[in-house]
Order: structure tokens, then C-alpha cells, then sequence
């Protein structure tokens, strides 16, 4: 039987010959098909396992890593990190506080043995099912099925011991016809199997219409997102309001601003790695376990989230909130990976619309970027699935808009939400894959700042 | 190596079409200096072999970090079973390709890997100090980034070839803070600053330190310089912004793939469409681009391709008109060309090779210097240094910011802006461009984060610019 991460890390720690030192071991299993015109194009399966050491001296880290996984190489491994950690404190001592004393990672249901089998008939089935249901429509499929299986171990001279494993699936469609019109439907579950690729598929093809074409010019208009998009927007939020170190050095959406109202009341957003209806997590990567942490609450701004490193520079009572997205904390600080927001009391969207004159459906937003970071003003595009809402219902399909608004602003002018919250993930798995979503409801906001429409060319 | 994979491909079944087998070994170094100590010694190795293969009209790809007989067999066996799990579809033909054979390695004078950890820190933390002074300056950075690659590549239509490549970069920056303003001020680039196909001398060679001062200066003037103005103006853009406009509304527009719709769920499409090569006006008669894989020092310069296909220099727009586009042995084949534009590329042995830029730069022309050009244009707006980026799935619609505006009036540069930005439609854009500056401007930025396909690619490209000028753009639209 091979060796286990978790072994792989003690023996690394063992061989590491240093005083403060922290390993992580990664073994990543996954699969990927992506499909195209209703055909399969790509397969990939990955099968790699990467030991990081970390050593600190003098309050300076240094962090190595390997995928061999031999004596020498983790001793060569080991032996890098000694090195630049003596030459990092060469230039005076550091901030970082310390390595975490030993945690108790928490229970979760983030383990899905079916999953972690990771057959590729089952990629194989989806796509056929999908690629069935647009024939149907008289549409081509387009998208992506994966799955995959993590498992990650953190030994360290504290005492940690830790042993994770978690699975994902995702899955999206988008349906398009002949002339380009195209709509978008996807899915993220611990277990893949709870990813039914028919009804995504009929999701994508239902919002394929061959209706005209409305445009909007720019303006302010009343706006409804779907779950997908609102995930966006808080994804990117993370980032610009929640982590600590940004708000430690002022660089943060809401640095001077807890405990003050920045959302509408009806706005609570927390982070919930443990809930079961998000991809549940119990440590972070310094082996801090992880707790819920409410962020905003009742449109009042209440905790941004810390590594060890950041919560060292905040000073006082703060402490790390289990949020380090690397060995020893990011350069780019912590950040929430588990963001639940939580729901309203429509029924659907179609209630969202209902008051609505004249406004936007926005199904999905497209490569959404920092403007402005403390207003965390965005711009991005709208795409596979926008439409125009005239009194009170979908009317027509519209020409996507280049929006170009604050976060904060949109959840100020918030008014309602659905009760009913899909799991939404834009499924990139960049490097060492870490899968992470977003719970979130449809929601309806006044005052949508649209900058651009598009043209045919 | 190569003998290992050439011999497991030997052993491919006969239901395997085609196979390829990439072996690549990576070693990075990644520094930073931020706030007077050092925050980041990041060194990492990796290496294992991807094995791609078609059967039955399906692909597969399998890596593993087993980079042993049995284990890249194993890697084989898993990419045969990925591909014959997926649904039946038709085998589409693949150019042909002349077998790869031999060694190439990009040129360099210094490796960086030589070069002890301690002079590199010295020479960041001098830079990083001269950053420091005003307290608004909440953040100060200087970090530098080493890359060796090697690749060893075998295939069943007769590859066996190794490559070496080695890169490095740097990057001073500043974030100010003052209120509710924040600006940021970065030096060569932003987003982790410009890097090439070179050794520790294009590190040194930026000066970080000299040019510290002038850096943080801007930062702090930003803090209270006046917005950009909204309306329609002429716009100089400095090199590296340049760079980051053809990246995105030119090279991702022209990659094959996603003409050909496959990329349509997740990197989008293209306002191009094949039957536009040849034919399609691009932007005016100074819009000369070419993509070259040849040149010296380009993150997308190489031997041969991840489908060992040598590499080459294509134009790719001549005076405004479209004439080629980016492609691989596949979406070559797909439009009926008879050869590869070469531009296969993978992200590690983890991830298969995906139509990808190389170099893609815009020619020289014949403005003269950067104050040449300012000279020549009686209103206008200088931009320089990339903030913010946003176009539409079909490269047509983009709004981008920058750190620094500068009014331009009667020949000069005037007033520094804050928040410069601008907006777009690519062909209407792109026909504004009226002067080019000319060669003794001409220099290449090296971007590292271009993402591209499932799972996730980072790939690194650069492009060759001189700064250019063009008419009637919507500018101050954020």
C-alpha cells in the first residue's frame, strides 16, 4: 500500500532538520472533459502530489516544494527553505508570528467516495446527456464536466497533524444556436453524482430565444442576477473588503468601516466552510481550523478574515480566522472561500422581475475586473442569457452590456432575494486545484450601471 | 528521458491514431520584498510527463509525476481509457508536421539560478527602500521571478527533441492611500512587472532602484491629481499598455480555436471568423502585427511548439488587412491550411498544449521617439501602465484603466491624471491608429498571467511595441 499524504508529510518533517518547520502535502486526483459543437475535444487526468516545506526563522518564511517524493529530494527540498529563510532574516527580523499550535480539523461532509473514484464513463455519460437534450432544442453543446479528489496533510514541529480530503464536481452548458445566441447553465456539488448535466442542459437551451434583439444604451437600470452572477461580484468582493491584510493597511473596501452599515438590511454574508451546501473545508493551509464567520450582517459591516500573518499586524485581539489560501499566508493576504449569502423571501425570479418597468435579467457576468478597489468598483460583461424586463417580466433578449458598478453599491441597493440559493462556481482550476463556490440567491437591485452595450461588430 | 518516452509510445496500442509523450522539469524562484523585509522566498521544482493521445476520434491526456517507465504506461493506459470514455465523434485530420529532432536552448548571459540568493535580495531591498518615505504609501514591493524550464518531447509521427528555456522578471510598485483615494504606480509593468526569455542581466538591467524615486513620486501626486475627464480623445499609449491592447482585442481574437468555436464556454469566441483571413480589415494601414516565436528573448520564444511543430515568424495583419491567424496541428487543419501556425502550447507537463500566442507585436513604424510623437499631437492624452482590463467573450468590446494620464497640449505633456481609462470596439479602434513610434522605441514586455483553458493554463507571451497613437477614442468612461 502506498504511502499516505499525511505519512508523506511526518516523513518530510522528519527529514527536515530545522527548528519551525511546516509541511503540506497535496495529492490531487482529478478529471476534465470539455466539449464543443456537441462533440467531446478535450479529456485530462491529472495525478500529481506536491510537498511544500516551510521553515521559519527569526520570523521570516521561506517555502520550498517538490513533486518527488523521495529522501533526497524532500532533504533537498528541506534544505532550499533552511537556506532562504537564514537569508530572508539576513535583512532584519520579520513579522510572521509563528506556526500554528495543533488544531482539530472540524467534521464536514466534503468527501464523496463515489467521486474520488473518478471514473471517466461518468464524464462520458454526462456529455452524452447533454449533447441529447440540445438536439432536442435544435442547439449545439458547449462546456465543460470535471471532478476531482484532493486529499492535503499538514505536519508541523507544533504538533499538527491533519488529514483532509475532499471532493468536487462541476459542470456547465451553454446551449447555442446557429446565429450565436447562446445560454448558460452550471453546477457545483461535493459529490459529482448530484449533478444532473439534463437539466442543466435544458436550463442553457431555455435561455436560447430567436426573438429580436433589444439594446439598452448606457444608464441606470433596475437589475435581477441570477445565483451565478452574484457570485461573481462576491468573489471578487472577498478580496477588495474582506482580507485582513488589505484592511490592516488601509488598502481594504472597509478599512474604518466595521461596524457601519455598507449593504442593504436585508444583506448577511458570511463565510461558512463547514455548511453542507457549499465545498466544506475544516483547516486552512497553517492548519488553523476553520469556524463560520459573519461578514456582513444586516447590511453591517462585521469581520474581514485573517491569516496568521495578518492578524500578527492587526494586533490586539485578532487572531487568524483559518483563512491562509497558502503555506506561511499569501503575499495577496487571506481570503473567504466559503461565501454564503443569505437568502430573501421571494419566491423566484420571476417575482424579482414583477415590480420591474423597464430593467436587465442577467444571467452571467464575464471577465469582471477591479476598477477601483476601496469602492470595489468593477466592470465586466454581461453573457449567455440577457434579457430585457419590461413590466414586470422577461420581455426579450437583449445585447449584452458592459457594466461598470461597486459591489458595495449593488448590495446597498438591494431589495429583495429569492429563498432558493444555488452553489455557483465559475469552476477554474488554475495550479494545484482548489475548489471553492459560493452560495447565493437570485437578487434584485436598483440602479445597475450599465457603461457599454455591444454591437454586432 | 527522451529514450523512456520514446519507448512507452512504441508501445502505444495500434488503436491509438496518434500519441505524444512531454516530459518538463520546472524550476522556480519567486522574491519579494515588500514594506522593508522580506515577505516571500518561494522556490519550487516540479517535473512529471503528460501523455496525449487520440483513439477512435476522442483525445486524451493523462499526466502523472511517475516520470518512470511504469509510470508514464500507466499515465498512457489512463489517457486511452479518458478517450475512449467519450462519446463517438469524427477523427479530424492533423497537419502534417516535420518529425522535430535535436536541442534547442534560449540564450542568456547569467542564470539566475547562480546567482546567490543574497545579491538578489540586496538588490531588491535597495530598490524597495528607495520606495519608502511618505507615510501615505501603505504598501511598497519589489520582488523578481527566475523560471528554468526543460522539456523533452516524443511523438508517433517522429518527434524526439529537447528544449531549455530560462526567464526572469522584475517589479517595483507602490500602492498610496489617503482617504478613500488609492492609487498605484509599478515600474517596468504592472502585474508583476515585465519579464523575458533571458538571464539575471534583464533583471539588473531595469534599474529598479533608479527609477524607485520617480515611482513612488507618482504614486503620492496621484492622490490628489484630478480625474480623467470623460470624452472623445486622441490617445498616445505607452508601451506596455500597448502590449496589453493587442493581447487581448488582437492575439486572443486571432487564435484559431476560438473561431472555431472551441473555446465558446469558457474563453470565448471571436468577432473573427475564418473566412475573414485574407480579406478582413483590421484597422488602418499602420496596424502591422506579427506573431514570432523566433525572436530573441520572447516569453513566446521556442525550438519547436507542444506539438513539435518549428517554430516561426507570421504576419499576421499587413497594413491593416488580416492575413493569418494563431493555430495548432488541429485548427489548421480544420480550415484546410497545409500547415501549423506553430502555436501549441502547455502550461507544464499537467496540462496539454492549447492554441496559445507567441510573440505577437506590432511593428515599427516611422513616428520617431515617444516625444516625437507628443510633439506631433496638438491634444491629446498619454496613458501608460495597465490598472484594469475587461473585453467581451468576442475580443470587441474593452474598456481598460491605466495608473497614469497626462494631458497633452500643443506638442507637451501637461497635467498627470488620475484614474485614466478608455473604452472600445476592436476594428473601429484599431482604424484610429494613426503613428507608430519607430524601431529605437521598439521593445518587447513579457506578460505573465494569460489564462486560457480547462483546467487552468498560465502562459507566457510578449509582444513588441512602440508606442502608438490613435484618434477619437471614448476616454474617462470609469
Amino acid at each position: 500500500m502506498s504511502e499516505t499524504p499525511l505519512q508523506t508529510a511526518e516523513r518530510a518533517l522528519g527529514l527536515a532538520d530545522a527548528a519551525d518547520v511546516q509541511v503540506t502535502v497535496v495529492r490531487e486526483r482529478s478529471l476534465m472533459s470539455r466539449f464543443a459543437r456537441s462533440a467531446p475535444t478535450q479529456a485530462t487526468a491529472v495525478d500529481d502530489t506536491s510537498v511544500e516545506i516551510l521553515v521559519v526563522h527569526e520570523g521570516h518564511t521561506a517555502l520550498a516544494s517538490t513533486n518527488r517524493l523521495d529522501d533526497d529530494a524532500l532533504r533537498a527540498t528541506a534544505q532550499r527553505a533552511r537556506a532562504a529563510a537564514r537569508a530572508a532574516a539576513a535583512g532584519g527580523a520579520g513579522t510572521y508570528p509563528g506556526l500554528a499550535e495543533p488544531a482539530t480539523a472540524p467534521a464536514h461532509d466534503g468527501f464523496d467516495e463515489e467521486t474520488a473514484r473518478l471514473d471517466p464513463a461518468r464524464a462520458g455519460d454526462a456529455l452524452r446527456a447533454t449533447f441529447a437534450i440540445a438536439a432536442e432544442h435544435g442547439l449545439e453543446a458547449f462546456g465543460a464536466w470535471t471532478a476531482g479528489a484532493v486529499r492535503t496533510a499538514i505536519a508541523s514541529s507544533t504538533g499538527s497533524r491533519l488529514d483532509e480530503e475532499v471532493t468536487d464536481g462541476f459542470m456547465k452548458v451553454v446551449c447555442r444556436d446557429a446565429s450565436g445566441r447562446s445560454g448558460y447553465a452550471s453546477d457545483t456539488a461535493t459529490a459529482a453524482g448530484a449533478i444532473d448535466p439534463s437539466m442543466l442542459a435544458r436550463r442553457a437551451a431555455s435561455k436560447v430565444s430567436t426573438e429580436p434583439l433589444a439594446e439598452l444604451g448606457p444608464g441606470c437600470y433596475p437589475v435581477v442576477l441570477e445565483p451565478e452572477a452574484v457570485g461573481v461580484l462576491l468573489e471578487l468582493l472577498g478580496d477588495l473588503a474582506f482580507n485582513g491584510m488589505s484592511h490592516v493597511e488601509g488598502r481594504g473596501a472597509l478599512s474604518g468601516r466595521l461596524g457601519t452599515p455598507v449593504a442593504g438590511p436585508a444583506i448577511d454574508l458570511a463565510d461558512d466552510p463547514l455548511s453542507a451546501g457549499t465545498l466544506p473545508r475544516g483547516v486552512d493551509f497553517e492548519g488553523v481550523a476553520k469556524a463560520p464567520l459573519r461578514l456582513i450582517a444586516g447590511g453591517v459591516a462585521r469581520h474581514v478574515v485573517h491569516d496568521l500573518g495578518s492578524a500578527a499586524l492587526a494586533g490586539g485581539d485578532a487572531r487568524s480566522t483559518g483563512h491562509a489560501i497558502a503555506p506561511g499566508g499569501s503575499p495577496y493576504g487571506p481570503s473567504p472561500w466559503n461565501l454564503v449569502l443569505g437568502g430573501g423571501a421571494a419566491a423566484d425570479v420571476a417575482e424579482l422581475c414583477a415590480p420591474i418597468e423597464r430593467g436587465i435579467y442577467v444571467t452571467r457576468l464575464w471577465y469582471v475586473n477591479t476598477v477601483r478597489e476601496k469602492e470595489t468598483l468593477l466592470t465586466g460583461m454581461t453573457r449567455e442569457g440577457t434579457f430585457l424586463i419590461e413590466d414586470g417580466t422577461i420581455a426579450r433578449p437583449l445585447r449584452d452590456v458592459r457594466f461598470t458598478d461597486s459591489v458595495l453599491r449593488l448590495l446597498e441597493a438591494t431589495e429583495a432575494l429569492t429563498s432558493e440559493r444555488r452553489l455557483v462556481s465559475e469552476g477554474e482550476f488554475y495550479g494545484r486545484r482548489f475548489a471553492h463556490a459560493s452560495l447565493c440567491p437570485a437578487l434584485r437591485a436598483d440602479g445597475f450601471r450599465v457603461t457599454g452595450a455591444t454591437t454586432s461588430s | 528521458m527522451l529514450d523512456l518516452l520514446t519507448e512507452v509510445l512504441s508501445r502505444a496500442p495500434a488503436r491509438c491514431s496518434y500519441a505524444e509523450a512531454r516530459h518538463v522539469a520546472t524550476d522556480e524562484e519567486e522574491l519579494l520584498v515588500r514594506n522593508g523585509r522580506v515577505d516571500r522566498v518561494d522556490r519550487s521544482s516540479a517535473d512529471g510527463v503528460g501523455v496525449r493521445l487520440r483513439a477512435g476520434g476522442g483525445w486524451g491526456f493523462a499526466a502523472t509525476r511517475e516520470a518512470t517507465l511504469a509510470g508514464v504506461e500507466r499515465a498512457l493506459a489512463r489517457a486511452l481509457a479518458i478517450a475512449e470514455s467519450q462519446p463517438a465523434a469524427p477523427a479530424g485530420p492533423l497537419v502534417p508536421v516535420a518529425p522535430a529532432h535535436g536541442h534547442w536552448a534560449c540564450h542568456y548571459e547569467r542564470d539566475p539560478f547562480d546567482v546567490a540568493l543574497e545579491d538578489k535580495l540586496e538588490l531588491l531591498f535597495a530598490a524597495e527602500r528607495a520606495l519608502r518615505g511618505d507615510p501615505r504609501n501603505v504598501r511598497s514591493d519589489a520582488a523578481c521571478a527566475s523560471r528554468r524550464v526543460r522539456t523533452a518531447f516524443a511523438s508517433t509521427d517522429g518527434a524526439a527533441c529537447t528544449q531549455e528555456r530560462v526567464e526572469c522578471g522584475a517589479a517595483i510598485s507602490v500602492i498610496a492611500v489617503d482617504g478613500d483615494e488609492l492609487q498605484v504606480r509599478s515600474y517596468p509593468g504592472a502585474h508583476g512587472g515585465s519579464a523575458a526569455c533571458a538571464g539575471w542581466e534583464h533583471v539588473v538591467g531595469f534599474d529598479l532602484a533608479g527609477n524607485a524615486p520617480r515611482v513612488t513620486a507618482e504614486a503620492i501626486e496621484l492622490l490628489s491629481a484630478p480625474d480623467c475627464p470623460p470624452g472623445r480623445r486622441t490617445v498616445i499609449l505607452g508601451g506596455e499598455q500597448l502590449a496589453l491592447q493587442i493581447h487581448e482585442s488582437i492575439g486572443h481574437a486571432l487564435e484559431l480555436d476560438r473561431m472555431l468555436l472551441m473555446e465558446a464556454a469558457y474563453a470565448g469566441t471571436s468577432w473573427v471568423k475564418p473566412g475573414d483571413l485574407g480579406a478582413l480589415r483590421y484597422g488602418s494601414e499602420h496596424l502591422n502585427i506579427t506573431a514570432d516565436a523566433t525572436l530573441d528573448g520572447g516569453l513566446g520564444t521556442f525550438g519547436w511548439d507542444d506539438e513539435g511543430v518549428a517554430a516561426a515568424r507570421t504576419p499576421l495583419i499587413e497594413a491593416g488587412v488580416l492575413r493569418a491567424a494563431l493555430s495548432d496541428r488541429g485548427c489548421a487543419a480544420a480550415i484546410g491550411l497545409d500547415r501549423s501556425g506553430g502555436c501549441a502550447r502547455a502550461d507544464g507537463f499537467a496540462r496539454q498544449p492549447i492554441v496559445r500566442m507567441t510573440n505577437v507585436s506590432i511593428e515599427a513604424g516611422a513616428a520617431g521617439t515617444l516625444g516625437d510623437l507628443i510633439a506631433d499631437t496638438d491634444d491629446g492624452l498619454y496613458l501608460e501602465t495597465n490598472r484594469s482590463w475587461s473585453i467581451d467573450d468576442r475580443r470587441l468590446h474593452f474598456q481598460f484603466g491605466t495608473e497614469v494620464a497626462r494631458e497633452i497640449r500643443d506638442g507637451e505633456l501637461g497635467r498627470l491624471l488620475r484614474n485614466g481609462s478608455y473604452a472600445g470596439v476592436t476594428p473601429r479602434f484599431w482604424s484610429g491608429l494613426d503613428a507608430v513610434c519607430s524601431p529605437s522605441e521598439w521593445r518587447l514586455w513579457g506578460l505573465g498571467n494569460c489564462g486560457k483553458g480547462e483546467p487552468g493554463q498560465v502562459m507566457r507571451v510578449s509582444h513588441g511595441t512602440a508606442p502608438a497613437r490613435v484618434a477619437d477614442v471614448q476616454v474617462g468612461v470609469a
